[in-house]
């Protein structure tokens, strides 16, 4: 048995920022598992999710609400969404968020953990639709965008996914490697709006 | 008026007189109000004279009030916040602005260059061409750097810019572009219908000419009505008004470019950006940019105190300024009387009144002369407007000269597309062509409406039709009415009797002779006059001056104007900086980096970065001492060779397959097979593109039935995604096979030498078997490490050594370094960059990206075989095209130099001895070059014609930039362990 201990680390290591009408804040507690329908199996999976979850997969653009773990589910492609969920379920070492989504809807669906590899924020406040404004090319009024909707696109050249989750507030995914790029595109839009 | 500090203020006017701000122009300081341009502010101190012309140098004033100005050029602000050619009409006065004039050599007031204006018969149009013909090597060295050196406007601040730019995306049902009483009044009626309404205006007062005029609204003075406008627009959650931005480009798909300028206005930018460049998403755009006045070419028509008539009333009604003492003016239409009558109403005494028509019925205000049928000759004023002549031979005293040519509709923006205005002879001007940009709708002037009561008409009309056809129902109430103003115009361009230069364009120092020269040597075309004369090319595109060059030409050749045609606009409609452009852009915020899972931990250690793409990776790690990066490489490879090494690989691209066909999917994806790999085990695979050529190579791991992970070299991670996605959807959808990048998802670290199994023993959990029967080479398995933390372990070598490949969730990837060093401390353990990795690959053999470079296959790179032809997969059938399979094809092989102590270079050619490094002699080329330190010398990988049958063959490698040719023999391209012993211990 090692002695060895590996110590886990957020990508931007819990870091917000708070600026007049906007704070930026990194999601620390949530987990990512992608779910892919299998070809012919969308009805079984809608049957598990329904059973597990109480609701039914998204469609594209669309976030729908999971009855536990404060799940959200991100529809981003035909074939493909998003489950975000709080992790508190997993153990901190080696929790598989993957697994746990198995175990919730069986084998309907290929799952991913994709929890590492995305950077996680939260953007709110009255002005941060104004700060987004600098670096989101996607319409973000409330007519276009409203609660539980979801869109890919690039921010600052970094694939980003949105969500919004209420109104004037965001959830911002983008990779994790260039976190650091990342926080530093909202942090300059919000300086440069506050 | 004023006679103080401000001898030329009147009374009334949109300035705030409370509060005087100071400001500098050429290090004399003048006061001026809030609400003052630049301009206005100087005419208000009497300051007539601004700067020098382009050409000539001669000295120019103030022309117009708005954008289109062609003179008044001066340089903003001082030190590294400097900037040239800034319009003083259009620039708000603050607290401490500092300007001075530009373009002239000595005082503004005696000009030096000023001599250019005494030998102008020898700087005509062309005189470029025809005068620096020859020697021909003068140009270059002599000619250009007098000619420009002489030439030009501003300079440019020498120092970096110390101001931030950003950009920004907006998205309206509706742009309204201008915000004058077109703009105003549709923005009214799209913004009651409930559209969501962008109103943006290069002015920072919206109101356009409704500012510079005494028209009344609905029954209310202009100025008041826009006041109420802007208000009802201000308090509409569905309007954005967007004062200082100018809409300068119209762009595909209904995208139009503007430009905000934020903080030009302040004396400080308080470090916020100070413009802001917007892209525009609109569904419908409503053009309301107004219209442009055009002058009259007269003799000497350039002297400081000529000014466009609606400057003069804008200067009159809207600051509160006279622009003269005793101002005339010259009038083809009925514009002009009500310049006169505005002067007379603030007190300016009008000395004269001079219309070209013989028949007009207005009356001149009381000690005018009304001077009919008539034209201005000649003026006279060095520095300024001191008289004009008439035709009729009398002299009249006026220190301006108010000109009126008639209106040009602003059709800029229609151009943007390749639109082409049409001649209107009633309005003895240019308006919109039928093909405008997708969605754009023009209104009022600047679509030939002239009038006011008209203009509102028009634009609350189409605003309604827009928002009905936006499917916006809500009633939009009646237009604001006003009555129409008197517009008749005869169309007069020039006065032929002049006898001294008039110019047409003041920006580029363009005269009436030079037309007709142009005329004269054949430059006929609309097109051929521009860049024969320059008209029109300046920083103001012509605005004021285009349609007079083009009417003279038409003179010139008899035809009309309509026949003539007209040059057209394009992007931007005023400068737009660079600055502005490249937003945020610059330094490190050029493009994100990637950072590595173990970054922080290489940077403790003082690793040199490299950047491959995004991504910043070690490139070795210094240890003190050490003072030549060789030093460090080759130490980390014999380290590795001898013990072990880590190195983080997690840049290589993963993709995660699953699906129940995802193994029949693959097999199609890769050339070689992968249907019956075993679960637990790892392969080797070639992917071709549909052409044969090698596309990228990798490993791919079956870690269940339904479940591969893949991994890509760096460089191709996201094209191989991107190619399998659409291989999965649009080639084999009926292939239940899912993709999902994983690179992020998991750091990952090569463990490489005969020491690496030890290291990983004190990592991996209890009950994970190491041992060469229970994990061999090529084997793949989900394990646990650090108690507990779930793990993928692969048997897999780049190096040649026997090595693993351990991934963990990226959240302990810099960790996972950590812990890695310490059990490695034992066995001597060292982390190794990506230099020491390719080194290790060259001598193993190992082609990497610069083999695979799009330009080789799999036959080239030894792996011919590979490509299986029991099953189809991409770029199988069209990899036998005979061209690829030449008896003389390239082979890739491995060279070393004949004299060891040589150096090879990566890139050098190969041809055969005592013959001329030739493309005829050429037979193949060098792509991977290290110093091998287990070898002791150099070595190299290339490709050479029927490689694989002249080992032994001496050839020279060429490298024609450094002038040197490095004989070399050719051997195996395994140079290190070539059976693969080490690596399946």
């Amino acid at each position: 048995m090692t002695e060895l201990i590996l110590k886990s680390q957020l990508p931007l290591d819990g870091r917000s920022l708070n600026y007049p009408g906007i704070t930026i804040e990194e999601i620390t507690d949530q987990s990512l598992v992608s779910i892919a329908v299998p070809i012919d199996g969308a009805a079984e999976l809608n049957a598990a999710l329904q059973s597990a979850y109480g609701t039914e997969r998204p469609a594209v653009g669309k976030c729908t609400n999971g009855s536990m773990d404060n799940a959200i589910f991100l529809g981003l492609s035909q074939d493909q969404f998003f489950i975000m969920f709080d992790d508190a379920k997993l153990n901190d070492k080696g929790g598989d968020p993957a697994a746990l989504i198995r175990d919730s809807i069986g084998h309907a669906a290929y799952v991913v953990d994709q929890s590492d590899g995305w950077v996680m924020t939260r953007v709110s406040g009255d002005s941060c639709r104004a700060a987004l404004e600098r670096i989101c090319p996607i319409d973000l009024h409330p007519a276009m965008f409203s609660t539980g909707n979801v869109a890919r696109t690039v921010m600052e050249h970094l694939a980003t996914i949105i969500v919004c989750q209420a109104p004037d507030t965001y959830i911002l995914l983008s990779p994790r490697s260039s976190a650091n790029s990342f926080l530093h595109a909202l942090d300059t839009s919000a300086k440069n709006v506050a | 008026m004023d006679n103080s500090s401000q001898p030329q203020r009147l009374t009334g006017g949109m300035v705030d007189r409370k509060q005087a701000l100071e400001f500098q122009f050429n290090g004399k300081s003048f006061t001026g109000h809030p609400g003052d341009t630049l301009a206005s502010a100087l005419l208000a101190n009497g300051q007539r004279l601004v700067g020098r012309s382009f050409k000539y140098h001669r000295p120019r004033g103030i022309f117009t009030s708005g954008s289109e100005e062609p003179n008044a050029l001066v340089q903003f602000r001082s030190g590294a916040s400097h900037e040239p050619n800034t319009r003083a009409t259009t620039t708000e006065l603050y607290d401490g602005l500092t300007a001075t004039s530009q373009n002239h050599r000595g005082s503004l007031n005696f000009d030096l260059m000023a001599v250019n204006d005494y030998i102008s018969p020898m700087l005509s149009a062309g005189f470029y061409y025809k005068t620096f013909m020859w020697p021909k090597a003068f140009w270059e060295k002599v000619y250009e750097p007098i000619i420009r050196n002489a030439a030009g406007l501003g300079r440019l601040a020498s120092e970096p810019d110390p101001d931030t730019y950003d950009k920004g995306f907006l998205h309206c049902d509706v742009l309204i572009i201008g915000g004058g009483p077109a703009g105003l009044s549709a923005a009214l009626t799209a913004a009651r219908s409930g559209a969501r309404v962008i109103l943006g205006d290069e002015d920072f007062e919206f109101g356009g000419r409704l500012l510079a005029e005494t028209y009344e609204v609905d029954g209310k003075l202009g100025s008041e009505w826009v006041a109420n406008a802007i208000t009802e627009l201000s308090a509409m959650d569905n309007v954005r008004i967007m004062r200082r931005t100018t809409i300068y480009g119209a762009y595909d798909h209904g995208i139009y470019g503007a430009l905000e300028r934020k903080t030009d206005h302040l004396a400080s930018s308080g470090g916020k950006p100070r413009q802001v460049l917007w892209r525009i998403y609109s569904k419908r755009a409503i053009l309301c940019a107004g219209s442009i006045e055009r002058s009259i070419a007269f003799g000497n028509n350039d002297r400081p105190g000529v000014m466009l008539a609606g400057a003069v009333r804008s200067y009159v009604n809207r600051w509160a300024v006279t622009p003269g003492k005793k101002v005339a003016v010259f009038t083809n239409n009925d514009d002009g009387w009500r310049t006169a009558k505005d002067l007379a109403d603030k007190g300016v005494d009008v000395t004269a009144i001079i219309d070209t028509r013989r028949d007009t019925s207005f009356e001149a205000p009381r000690d005018t002369k009304r001077v009919l049928g008539a034209h201005v000759v000649n003026t006279t004023g060095r520095l300024g407007l001191q008289s004009i002549t008439l035709s009729d031979g009398q002299t009249i005293l006026a220190d301006c000269l108010a000109v009126s040519g008639g209106w040009n509709p602003n059709v800029h923006l229609t151009c943007h597309q390749r639109g082409r205005p049409v001649w209107s002879d009633t309005l003895a001007a240019f308006t919109p062509g039928s093909e405008l940009p997708t969605g754009m709708i023009v209104a009022g002037a600047a679509n030939g409406t002239l009038t006011l009561g008209q203009t509102l008409r028009e634009a609350h009309e189409v605003a309604a039709t827009v928002a009905l056809d936006l499917g916006h129902i809500r009633s939009t109430g009646s237009p604001s009415t006003a009555d129409d103003e008197p517009s008749a115009i005869t169309a007069f361009w020039h006065v032929g009797e002049s006898r001294n230069r008039a110019w047409v364009d003041l920006q580029n120092d363009v005269t009436t002779k030079d037309v007709k020269q142009s005329h004269q040597e054949g430059f006929r075309s609309v097109e051929h006059l521009k860049r024969y004369t320059t008209l029109g090319m300046a920083t103001d595109q012509g605005k004021t001056a285009n349609l007079l060059g083009l009417a003279i030409m038409a003179e010139c050749t008899d035809q009309s104007i309509a026949d003539t045609g007209t040059t057209i606009f394009r992007p931007p409609y005023t400068p737009v900086p660079i600055g502005a452009l490249g937003g945020r852009a610059r330094g490190k915020d050029f493009r994100p980096t990637r950072l590595t899972p173990s970054h922080e931990w290489a940077k403790a250690q003082g690793a040199i970065f490299i950047e491959t793409g995004a991504w910043l990776r070690a490139q070795w790690f210094p240890k003190s001492g050490e003072t030549h990066w060789r030093q460090s490489v080759d130490r980390e490879v014999i380290q590795t060779r001898q013990s072990v090494g880590v190195c983080d690989v997690t840049t290589l691209g993963k993709i995660d397959v699953q699906g129940r066909d995802a193994a029949e999917f693959l097999n199609k994806i890769y050339a070689n097979a992968f249907g019956k790999l075993q679960v637990g085990r790892v392969r080797y695979g070639l992917m071709l593109r549909e052409d044969g050529i090698a596309m990228d190579d990798g490993t791919t791991a079956r870690m269940s039935e339904h479940h591969f992970v893949m991994t890509t070299t760096t460089a191709n991670a996201v094209p191989v995604f991107r190619h399998m996605e659409f291989c999965r959807q649009c080639l084999w959808p009926d292939l239940d096979v899912h993709l999902i990048s994983t690179t992020e998802q998991w750091a990952q670290f090569a463990i490489a030498g005969p020491n690496s199994r030890k290291l990983l023993e004190h990592v991996v959990d209890d009950g994970v078997d190491l041992s060469n029967e229970a994990f061999p080479f090529m084997g793949c398995a989900e394990i646990t490490v650090c108690g507990g933390v779930r793990a993928r372990l692969f048997r897999i070598s780049f190096s040649g050594e026997l090595a693993f490949e351990i991934a963990v969730p990226a959240r302990y990837g810099n960790s996972m370094m950590d812990v890695l060093m310490t059990a490695g401390k034992p066995y001597n353990v060292v982390p190794y960059g990506t230099e020491a990795l390719g080194v290790m690959r060259i001598e193993k053999g190992h082609a990497a990206g610069n083999e695979l470079s799009g330009q080789t296959t799999a036959r080239d790179l030894g792996m011919g075989r590979m490509v299986s032809k029991k099953k189809d997969s991409i770029g199988s059938t069209l990899s036998e095209r005979p061209e690829l399979n030449r008896d003389d094809g390239y082979t890739l092989v491995g060279f070393v130099p004949v004299d060891r102590s040589k150096k090879l270079t990566s890139g050098a050619h190969f041809v055969a001895k005592n013959v001329a490094p030739t493309t005829a002699n050429d037979q193949g080329y060098m792509t991977s070059v290290a110093f091998s330190p287990s070898l002791g010398h150099s070595i190299g990988l290339g490709f050479i014609e029927r490689g694989a049958d002249r080992t032994g063959d001496i050839v020279q490698a060429v490298n024609l930039l450094a002038n040197e040719a490095v004989d070399v023999e050719v051997v195996s391209p395994h140079f290190y362990d070539p059976q693969g012993g080490r690596l399946r211990d």
